[in-house]
């Protein structure tokens, strides 16, 4: 194991035992070596913010965790990421397993083309028979735990296209914990927000964390220091340092980390 | 110098005139075709059109003309408009940086100003002369035959639009559906299908204004009849192929008939065209 | 909050997988098989023609296609009327549609202020949408009575100009090559103006500014540069508008005049394949139903030649801007 697995796994044991275990990942893209050994144990029901400069690779390291990256040609991951012990590259690890442990929810809001119901009844339907009753109940218990049911419950037979900014990631996000994950990834959940929407995101990844394992990808610093317990800093496709957050953000251990930290960078 | 300058000039100015001097020729064509049609089909419509069969002949109309186009078209529009919808979601969906994707667009392209008079032929040589043969002459031409001539005339219509709008839907859909593990198929049914909906029923209204004034392929699969059908297997009358009948008769009257039948084509045809434009222009996939 | 708790859910998540990998794997099946009819259609379009004139074709050959004596009584069948009025009609439909073509589009993409370039181009584009049976009677009531008219002026003027002046001789019948030349042209000239449009639009500003900048006229940068940029593309988009020509059929049928007397006047009446074929295919029997399949053979084999060349030439632009 190296320096930084080993500080790692050392910051984990005040923490929670860890969710994900990713081991010397490696990613190429057309033949780019865009990540380049990525170590680090992600723990269980706390918040790990990934953040880093553009093209250091954050958003990529997010994509393997669910295999999302696989839907396009020529792209490779190579290493392991155990989830509960179990390798997650492994090709013998089904896909729908996958999907349904780990949620995602992306940059730009993206609802389906359906009722505020279907979009969060969509998923579970096709995971799992649920009598009406039954879905009524968890698709209201998944948008409560978003947040969103005061806004929307008199008018779940409308077009999600309707709804605010805001409200439509909060949608995607009741549609991502419908499901029941385990660990939820959130691509830069904030990004195509106005500053209350992103407040409120924030709020409630701070109320989600207590029942899931959160991982979320950022470009605002400020963001990461709010929302999260453990802080990875990445650039050009390694991770520099992974630490607790309140360490990151005042006492930085790397060099780079702190140029970034503060501003210094480029 | 300034001799120079000004001769540029002149050219310049002599240039851009006739540029729009062509403007006006395009449009003096269209105004002078579509008044002609007008001033000679208003006079000759008369109620008699729809309610009367084409065996009157000039004291007839052209009611079974109008049922077998009716039938014809939409016959055509059932059997193009799923198998192109699904042929251009392969494309766009599957296909889209493959050889065979490729292959099969830069193909459909051809297919969709291919000369429409061979695919009547096509047709006649695949479902006339075997029906006729195998049915000993019960059924030789046939509304289905027509049907099938007229399919192929939309077939590559319904593929381009399917595939262009499919890849306007935003990748991220996708991506948030497979994240959820929903499989491809559903994902592609009803998802993306969904979302670029307005836009691949423009791509079917607009094969079927297409294939709605086509006479060449009719010639030699419908035929034609001066009864009224609606049974499939039946030669059938249809607007254009009874125009063109009419216009090559001698007799004045029937003329006027087929006047009156181009006004109600063209008017269809014109309000299909520019009801698809109006649609196009206003939302191409209901997301930015 | 707490409403959500991560019980265990009973999935079964391999059976599942399973499942939806099969029937992910009939749905690209049943979808490749779709994208390939369009494949099918081309090629039996091909294949139906050339097995519907074999006899003609096989049994005459070369002759099929070099004589010019078509004459059912005798059962003799010489293509080369039709084939000589095809490319006639389509030559001078692209002597007059290109430039008036390139007229519209220089109008609508450099002349025309804002509010005029969406309704005139639209217009323009009518012009396809209008049903060619249309055409076809127009031509026949309207425009053939109309060339009979000047026709005399033509003779009179152009037809004594040494070369050329053979064209244009002959008695003023209104009916024939020119007049259908003509009525193509009026056709195909929104498909090539909205070719030609639609590829000026691609070409860089800062291209044409510069050269705006160097004290060019509107007329110099479009003949220096807009042009030459576009080239392969407006090259692609005459050949679309010579495919289309090429396989017209209502348009022409009713002006050409059906006649198989190949002469050196376009004044006079002529016939293409497609207008022969529709004018004869539901009388001809036996080996006159086969030599008019085989025309239809070679007109889908030029056609498609055309077309690909149009394709290929189009997607040359496409390349440079890197779509």
């Amino acid at each position: 194991m190296n320096d930084l697995a080993a500080a790692s796994a050392a910051a984990l044991t005040d923490a929670s035992p860890a969710k994900l275990k990713v081991r010397d990942v490696h990613f190429y893209y057309h033949g780019y070596h865009a990540l380049k050994g990525i170590n680090m144990d992600i723990p269980e029901k706390q918040v790990t913010a990934i953040i880093g400069p553009s093209g250091c690779g954050k958003s990529t390291l997010l994509r393997i965790f669910n295999r999302i990256y696989a839907i396009y040609p020529k792209l490779e991951a190579k290493g392991s990421i155990e989830l509960d012990g179990e390798n997650i590259l492994d090709p013998s690890y089904s896909m729908n397993r996958l999907r349904t442990k780990v949620g995602m929810v992306f940059q730009k809001p993206v609802p389906f083309p359906m009722t505020i119901f279907e979009n969060v009844a969509y998923g579970i339907r096709h995971h799992e028979k649920l009598s009406r009753a039954d879905m009524d109940m968890r698709v209201e218990q998944a948008l409560r735990s978003a947040a969103l049911w005061d806004e929307v419950k008199d008018k779940l037979k409308q077009s999600a296209l309707g709804l605010s900014g805001g409200q439509q990631q909060r949608l995607c996000i009741a549609r991502g914990i419908a499901l029941r994950p385990e660990v939820l990834l959130l691509d830069e959940p904030t990004s195509a927000l106005d500053p209350i929407a992103t407040g409120r995101i924030e709020q409630l990844v701070e109320e989600l964390k207590h029942e899931y394992t959160i991982v979320i990808v950022t470009h605002n610093m400020q963001q990461a220091a709010r929302v999260s317990d453990r802080t990875a800093f990445m650039y050009l496709g390694e991770l520099i340092e992974f630490d607790n957050t309140e360490k990151i953000f005042t006492k930085p251990g790397k060099k780079q980390t702190e140029d970034y930290i503060t501003g210094r960078f480029g | 110098m300034s001799a120079v300058y000004a001769r540029r000039r002149i050219v310049n100015i002599i240039a851009l005139t006739l540029s729009g001097f062509a403007t006006l020729i395009g449009l003096f064509f269209l105004v002078w075709i579509l008044w002609i049609t007008l001033q000679n089909g208003l006079p000759a419509l008369k109620l008699t059109l729809f309610t009367k069969i084409t065996a009157y002949a000039d004291t007839g109309g052209l009611a079974n003309a109008m049922v077998g186009s009716l039938i014809m078209d939409l016959m055509a529009l059932l059997i193009c408009a799923p198998i192109g919808v699904l042929a251009g979601t392969y494309l766009a969906e599957y296909a889209s940086s493959t050889r065979l994707g490729a292959s099969i667009r830069f193909l459909n392209d051809i297919l969709l100003s291919a000369p429409s008079i061979v695919l009547g032929l096509f047709v006649y040589v695949i479902i006339v002369i075997p029906t006729t043969e195998l049915t000993g002459g019960r059924i030789s031409f046939s509304g289905f035959a027509g049907s099938v001539a007229l399919a192929l005339i939309g077939l590559p219509v319904i593929v381009r639009t399917t595939d262009e709008m499919l890849q306007l839907v935003p990748g991220t859909l996708r991506e948030a559906a497979l994240s959820l593990g929903i499989p491809q198929w559903k994902l592609t049914l009803q998802v993306l299908m969904r979302a670029a909906f307005s836009g691949i029923l423009t791509g079917v209204l607009l094969a079927l204004a297409r294939l709605a004034g086509e006479t060449a392929p009719l010639l030699f699969t419908a035929f034609g009849n001066n009864f009224m059908t609606v049974h499939p297997l039946d030669k059938m009358a249809s607007m254009p192929v009874t125009i063109y009948q009419y216009t090559n008769d001698p007799n004045p009257a029937l003329h006027a008939i087929a006047w009156a039948g181009a006004l109600l084509i063209t008017l269809f045809v014109l309000a299909l065209s520019l009801l698809t434009r109006i649609m196009f222009s206003r939302k191409k996939v209901s997301y930015e | 909050m707490s409403a959500l708790s991560a019980e265990p859910l009973p999935r079964d998540t391999e059976q599942r997988s399973r499942t939806d990998a099969r029937h992910d794997f009939v749905f690209r099946l049943l979808l490749r098989f779709c994208a390939l009819l369009v494949l099918a259609a081309l090629l039996g379009a091909a294949l139906s023609t050339l097995w519907g004139g074999r006899e003609v074709l096989f049994k005459d050959g070369l002759h099929f296609l070099f004589s010019s004596d078509w004459n059912p009584v005798n059962d003799q069948y010489g293509a080369l009327a039709p084939i000589v009025g095809t490319l006639v009609t389509s030559l001078i439909a692209l002597l007059l549609a290109v430039p008036v073509s390139f007229g519209i589009a220089l109008f609508l993409t450099e002349i025309a202020p804002n509010w005029m370039r969406g309704p005139v181009s639209s217009a323009i584009e009518l012009l396809a949408a209008i049903p060619s049976i249309i055409y076809g009677m127009w031509g026949l009531f309207i425009f053939v009575p109309f060339m009979a008219s000047i026709e005399p002026t033509l003779s009179d003027t152009l037809g004594n100009i040494p070369l050329i002046g053979a064209l244009f001789q002959g008695p003023p019948l209104g009916l024939g090559l020119l007049t259908a030349g003509i009525v193509l042209a009026v056709m195909i000239l929104p498909f090539i103006s909205s070719v030609m449009r639609e590829v000026f639009r691609t070409v860089p500003a800062r291209l044409k500014e510069s050269s705006y900048a160097l004290g060019s006229t509107t007329w110099e940068v479009v003949w220096n540069i807009v042009l030459p940029y576009t080239r392969s593309a407006v090259i692609g988009g005459i050949f679309l508008g010579l495919g289309r020509a090429l396989g017209e059929t209502m348009a022409v049928t009713f002006v050409l005049g059906n006649s198989y007397n190949l002469t050196a006047s376009l004044l006079m009446p002529g016939t293409s394949i497609s207008s022969s074929i529709a004018n004869e295919f539901n009388e001809a029997v036996g080996l006159h139903r086969s030599a008019l399949i085989a025309l239809g053979f070679l007109l889908f084999v030029v056609t498609f030649i055309v077309l690909l060349i149009a394709r290929f030439m189009l997607r040359q632009l496409a390349r440079k801007e890197g779509r």
